[in-house]
């Protein structure tokens, strides 16, 4: 081997084939669980996540999936070896979802995998997975309203779901009695194993290839890797301690704003993140667990740095995530944290806002806020049969330094996709009546944000369990550098008949005939809406994405009948606008 | 039509469109084939195309009345999609939902990447309008069309100067009576319109998959069409006229009219055929188990044929070049469900550029140098250390020169590029250095094949590795060996080989009809009566193409899936379903999908969907036994050069065979330079030439 001056590793050619080989594992292993899993969350929406960790239980790598997995995996196996110590052999798979023992709520199942090489503990692979259900008072698990975990459904320590190959009667005949579709919850299950499987017979060839003592030293060498690029970008950084604060509307049971505030603080190559100030947990089950903020945090992070460091180990080193025990970013048991993907969406929108003022030019301003999930859950008319329809709205992005906020994207704290509006239909008895963007929505700015999206659900079968979980309906997206906010979100209920305002978050019965519309909120502008190209507000109004009114009042550009801007009216207008501003 | 008997005057001609060059070739009656490379003409491909049949022609001393059949792959699908050159197009939607197309999936090709910029749909908003209308997941009419809304979208759409309209409605592949009234209306009231309907090109499920099909077929079709007829025309006049035939994305050959009305179904023309000559290929040399390669400037190409089967999909994303991650993401292209070979590709190729970045990291790809300036080697001023200057450090290629002495190579260059860019960083030797490039190319270019391998449950250990296109022969053998391959063949005429392979292909015909329904006993006379009907639509399709009975194979097909999920797996089934059936059926599809997903669900199976696949054996056809292109079996090294294979052994002087000259049974290392390729075959390796002219590998245990 040739020993580098110039490089970090003893040999940088096999270090970059170790990490390629990681890399692809974990890709493959996330592949394979879309493809061989049941329930359309995990198949469709994606809702899941791939990790190889070493024997310490270090993330090594990480696939592209639910990027607010990040930071999860590192408490949930710290849980595990709490839990079982050295305790592993061949064969054994654990699993977990309890939320105050390394979990992150109980529709996300831990799997691990141990991975044994010349008989000794070498690694685990992992996959973490969103099941569409996991008993609890409500079909989905996933209610905002629910006040205790108690509520939340099946609660799992750290247990072997697997033992020396033979699997584990007793739970598995425990999921079967505790979930309403235990066929899909045992199918995903069975594909995370499957997925475990696969990704430990690929990680043990890179042993037999290349020795232990090797592959270990290169994967000491691939975290330090992620640690130096991390920290180098840092560095670039002003030091200094930048706060921001942002509110979720409430949680359910109180209409009081929530505040998540964060302080970083750039000191060096090392930032701290303190959540002190955010609001005390609450009633409601948006609580999150400190792994989860960990999570939001480093992706938050991840977002604004340029270089394509790899998601491991490393790069935590140089992120210090906290929050005060009691708060709702580190609650207490018996706090619900079913909604908690709320607050995470919530953390990642303070983060950037603090980030905004570090790298403005790296950041957006605020997206939607967050999915909106609409549960419903009942018993089909014709068979007797239940259905539980999980279904997710995305999203919008805000305004970005050199061009607009995306429309009808992912929120950037997952990776996730859509339902088919004929595939819903034809699996479930709900109706989709509109699907499409939501005119004027958008926050105006230089550059504006992405609209957000409408969607109006009828339902079909004679009754069913409504579970809304959306946001920002008090509190809008976020402009940046003189953006305005985007609109906020609206839900209505029967828009064709009583047209009933209801809250963001709401658990109610609902009849057949019954309809809920959502209006979800859409970005933030970046910039000052009074200097964006009015060509730009042209096509926009052309494309009747604002009407000609926002292009006026917002934007303060005058359009012809065809939709052409008036230059000199435009002139004037806008000097008046910027008049009336002092 | 191309059925007549091979006979000694009857003249067959395949072009292939490429980025830098338009291939032919001409096979004269039993088995002679001419080839020739003629500079692609861009925004007018087909003038290519017709100097080099006018060429190629006079080459054979041929003339138009001989030529039975021209077979084209053509890339004016993927090119018009690329520079977005199609047509003005609009879209007609179910009201409320006329923002399926540029909502489309949500997802993003990255993450973490706050910069992405979402591609702009085909139809801008304006162009997208919404008439009242529903249909029901059942089928049922919820709410009739409003017809005056069809006339007055119609009229909008022709203020704005759209010539090409699609139409898809929510639930018409359940009901498609919607949208063919639409298609009347606009043809009585707007007949200057090009008009898709959705459920009429793909009847399956899927709103954006089925609105963007639709929009696609409807951007390129006015392309599509007026090339076609300008190729048509320009035959005609070099007194040829035989049938055209075009390659479809799943690389049967079908009649230019099918292509000018559903283009959508030919966008992966040109890498199609590729995959279909190696199939033939393989048939020829008896090997069921390919795993097809192939290499080019800015990417790598990798398909499947297991047990003669070409592996197909039904949906495919085209993005800017790279279509392996959009299996998994659908982000950021023009996703299509239309039959296309399953071709995964990775953005590493020759012209691949290599960094290492602050940390430490080597880098190869995805940027590249392209044809201009290309590899630092070329002297065209690119300084970038390319996967091609790799190999010339290495010594693989030719330090003086390629393509037979019409490309000069400066070696010096190379390694100049290497050292300042790679191996200065790296702290190592240049040589290295190139070592680790080409490691990190192969690395990438591999993903490729897993791609369509270990991501299908497919040992690639088991397969033959078929490599062409100018760089595929130079990886081949050390991809092989990463994968734990055993042999290798590398085809004659591998610089020509798509086109070869159309003259390989057959005629083919793929019919679908959807049937949503449990797969139970009762379902077998609705089975029964679908799979005739589509059966019997394919030989009326073949017979009118001149096809008898017996030069017919009707393939059946149902695509079948567990309840929930959306994959679906096609079991090929008998002609008759007989009582009883659906047992059996079931267990097909279960040791089908535990083969792939290594476990059995309990999980109630239903059918998706029926389909055949009508293929017409086309007379006369390449078969790659036939000819012979170059003399073999001479025993003369042209030269030596050092080469290095591995870092521990250092530079080795090592043979270099020009492939005419090559020994009927060589063991590597060495060198064999042909026109358009260079094979390099490891220390160890035994290569053969068969009688074809094909190279043969077999690897070291």
């Amino acid at each position: 081997m040739t020993k580098s001056d110039a490089s970090p590793f003893a040999d940088p050619i096999t270090f970059a084939v170790i990490k390629n080989a990681f890399d692809t594992i974990v890709d493959e292993m996330a592949y394979n669980v879309m493809r061989t899993a049941r329930s359309h969350i995990v198949r469709e929406v994606l809702d899941y996540s791939t990790t190889l960790c070493d024997r310490h239980g270090r993330i090594v790598a990480q696939a592209k999936t639910v990027a607010l997995h990040l930071g999860a995996v590192p408490d949930a196996i710290e849980a595990v070896q709490a839990a079982f110590g050295d305790d592993f052999a061949p064969g054994d798979v654990v699993i977990m979802n309890d939320p105050y023992e390394g979990g992150m709520h109980l529709p996300d199942i831990f799997m691990f995998k141990p991975v044994f090489f010349a008989d000794r503990l070498q690694g685990f692979t992992v996959v973490v997975a969103h099941h569409c259900d996991m008993g609890g008072r409500v079909p989905g698990s996933n209610a905002s309203d629910s006040t205790e975990i108690f509520q939340e459904g099946f609660r799992v320590p750290p247990l072997k779901l697997y033992e020396r190959g033979e699997p584990n009667k007793t739970l598995f005949r425990l999921f079967e009695k505790n979930v309403r579709v235990p066929d899909l919850v045992i199918g995903d299950l069975l594909s995370q194993y499957a997925t475990c499987r696969m990704g430990e017979r690929q990680y043990l060839r890179l042993f037999e290839r290349y020795g232990a003592a090797t592959v270990e030293s290169y994967i000491e060498g691939l975290l330090d890797y992620a640690e130096t690029m991390t920290r180098r970008e840092i560095e670039a950084w002003p030091d200094g301690t930048y706060s921001f604060t942002d509110h979720i509307d409430g949680d359910g049971f109180s209409d009081k704003p929530i505040p998540i505030k964060a302080t970083i603080t750039v000191k060096g190559g090392h930032l701290e993140v303190d959540f002190e100030g955010s609001a005390p947990q609450v009633k409601g089950a948006i609580n999150s667990t400190l792994s989860f903020v960990k999570s939001a945090s480093y992706l938050s992070v991840r977002c604004v740095m340029d270089s394509d460091a790899p998601n491991n180990a490393g790069v935590f080193r140089c992120i210090d995530v906290k929050a005060p025990l009691g708060s709702m970013l580190n609650p207490r048991l018996p706090a619900a944290v079913a909604a908690r993907a709320l607050t995470g969406y919530r953390i990642v929108d303070t983060m950037l806002g603090a980030l905004a003022q570090i790298v403005p030019t790296k950041v957006m301003a605020a997206g939607e806020g967050g999915n909106t999930v609409v549960c419903l859950g009942g018993y089909d008319k014709a068979t007797g049969e239940p259905f539980i329809l999980v279904d997710m709205i995305n999203g919008a992005w805000g305004g970005r330094v050199d061009q607009d906020g995306i429309e009808g994207v992912t929120n950037p704290a997952q990776n996730m996709s859509n339902l088919p509006v004929e595939t819903l239909e034809a699996r479930y008895p709900v109706r989709i009546e509109e699907f499409g963007y939501r005119q004027d929505s958008c926050g105006a700015g230089k550059w504006r944000g992405g609209l957000g999206l409408t969607r109006t659900y009828r339902l079909l079968a004679p009754e069913a369990m409504l579970q809304l979980r959306s946001d920002r309906t008090a509190h809008a997206p976020y402009g940046l550098f003189g953006g305005e906010p985007g609109a906020l979100t609206r839900n209505i209920l029967n828009p064709d008949r009583n047209a009933e305002a209801v809250p963001g978050k709401l658990t109610r019965n609902i009849e057949a005939g019954d309809s809920l519309c959502h209006h979800q909120a859409g970005g933030g502008g970046y910039g000052d809406p009074l200097e964006r190209d009015p060509a730009l507000v042209a096509t926009d109004a052309l494309d009747e994405k604002i009407s000609r009114d926002f292009a006026r009042d917002r934007h303060g550009v005058v359009l012809s009948d065809t939709c052409m801007p008036d230059a000199a009216a435009t002139a004037a207008l806008r000097a008046d606008l910027r008049a009336q501003r002092t | 039509m191309g059925l007549a008997e091979p006979g000694e005057r009857t003249v067959r001609i395949a072009a292939d469109i490429g980025g830098t060059f338009t291939d032919l070739v001409l096979i004269k009656g039993a088995g002679e084939v001419l080839t020739a490379k003629v500079s692609s003409t861009g925004s007018a491909p087909e003038a290519a195309v017709l100097d080099g049949i006018r060429g190629i022609m006079a080459e054979a001393g041929v003339d138009g009345s001989q030529v039975v059949e021209v077979l084209h792959g053509t890339t004016i699908g993927s090119n018009t999609l690329l520079e977005r050159t199609g047509a003005p197009t609009g879209l007609i939607t179910t009201r409320g939902f006329r923002d399926i197309l540029e909502i489309g999936r949500v997802r993003t090709p990255e993450m973490f990447d706050l910069a992405w910029t979402k591609p702009e749909p085909l139809v801008p908003r304006r162009a997208r309008l919404e008439v009242t209308e529903r249909i029901a997941a059942d089928g049922a009419v919820l709410t009739p069309l409003a017809e005056a809304e069809v006339l007055e979208a119609g009229r909008r759409l022709q203020q704005q100067g759209i010539t090409s309209v699609a139409v898809c409605f929510i639930n018409s592949y359940r009901n498609a009576a919607h949208e063919r009234r639409v298609g009347e209306l606009l043809a009585e009231h707007f007949p200057a319109f090009e008009v898709t309907l959705s459920a009429a090109l793909q009847p399956e499920a899927k709103e954006y998959e089925r609105t963007s099909t639709a929009v696609v077929n409807a951007y390129v079709l006015p392309v599509m069409r007026g090339y076609l007829a300008r190729l048509a025309a320009g035959l005609a006049g070099l007194g040829i006229t035989a049938p055209l035939l075009v390659v479809s994305s799943s690389g049967g050959l079908v009649r230019s009219a099918v292509a000018q009305e559903q283009p959508v179904l030919f966008i992966s023309s040109g890498p199609a055929a590729g995959v279909t000559g190696a199939a033939r290929l393989g048939t020829a040399g008896r090997i069921d188990d390919l795993i097809v390669f192939d290499m080019g400037g800015t990417t790598a190409k990798a398909a499947l044929i297991e047990g003669g089967r070409i592996s197909r999909t039904n949906e495919y994303e085209f993005r800017a070049g790279i279509s392996t991650p959009s299996r998994f993401i659908k982000a950021g292209g023009f996703l299509m469900r239309a039959p296309t070979i399953d071709i995964a590709e990775v953005g590493a190729g020759a012209g691949s550029i290599a960094r290492v970045d602050a940390g430490g990291l080597i880098h190869v790809g995805p940027r590249s140098a392209g044809a201009e300036p290309g590899p630092a080697c070329y002297g065209k001023g690119g300084d970038s250390a390319t996967v091609t200057d790799a190999n010339v450090v290495l010594g693989y290629l030719n330090p003086k020169e390629l393509a037979g002495g019409t490309l000069a190579i400066d070696a010096g260059l190379s390694e100049q590029a290497v050292t300042s860019h790679v191996a200065t960083p790296l702290g190592v030797s240049a040589a290295e250095a190139a070592l680790g490039v080409r490691e990190i190319a192969n690395l990438n270019m591999a993903r490729a094949i897993r791609a369509v391998t270990v991501e299908r449950g497919v040992d690639p250990r088991d397969f033959t590795l078929v490599a062409f296109g100018g760089s595929g022969p130079v990886h081949a053998c050390d991809l092989a060996a990463m994968l734990g391959i055993r042999h290798v063949l590398l085809p004659n005429l591998a610089g020509v080989f798509t086109a070869a392979g159309m003259l390989a292909g057959d005629i083919e015909r793929q019919l679908v009809e959807p049937l949503p329904a449990p797969l139970d006993e009762a379902l077998g006379p609705r089975l029964q009566a679908a799979l005739d009907r589509l059966a019997a639509e394919a030989r009326a399709a073949l017979a009118e193409e001149g096809f008898s009975a017996d030069q017919m194979a009707i393939e059946r097909q149902v695509d079948l899936r567990f309840e929930n999920q959306d994959t679906e797996l096609g079991i090929v089934v008998e002609d008759a379903i007989e009582a009883g059936f659906a047992a059996p059926l079931r267990e097909r599809f279960l040791e089908a999908y535990e083969r792939v997903y290594e476990y059995r669900a309990r999980d109630r199976v239903e059918v998706v969907a029926v389909r055949v696949v009508g293929r017409g054996h086309r007379a006369g056809k390449l078969d790659f036994t036939s000819y012979r292109t170059a003399a073999t079996g001479g025993t003369n090294v042209a030269s030596e050069r050092q080469v290095m294979f591995a870092r521990e052994s250092g530079y080795v002087s090592t043979p270099v065979f020009d492939r005419s000259a090559l020994p009927e049974v060589a063991t590597g290392p060495l060198i064999v330079e042909s026109l358009d390729t260079t094979a390099v075959i490891p220390p160890g390796a035994v290569v053969r030439a068969d009688e074809a002219g094909n190279l043969r590998i077999e690897l070291e245990g």
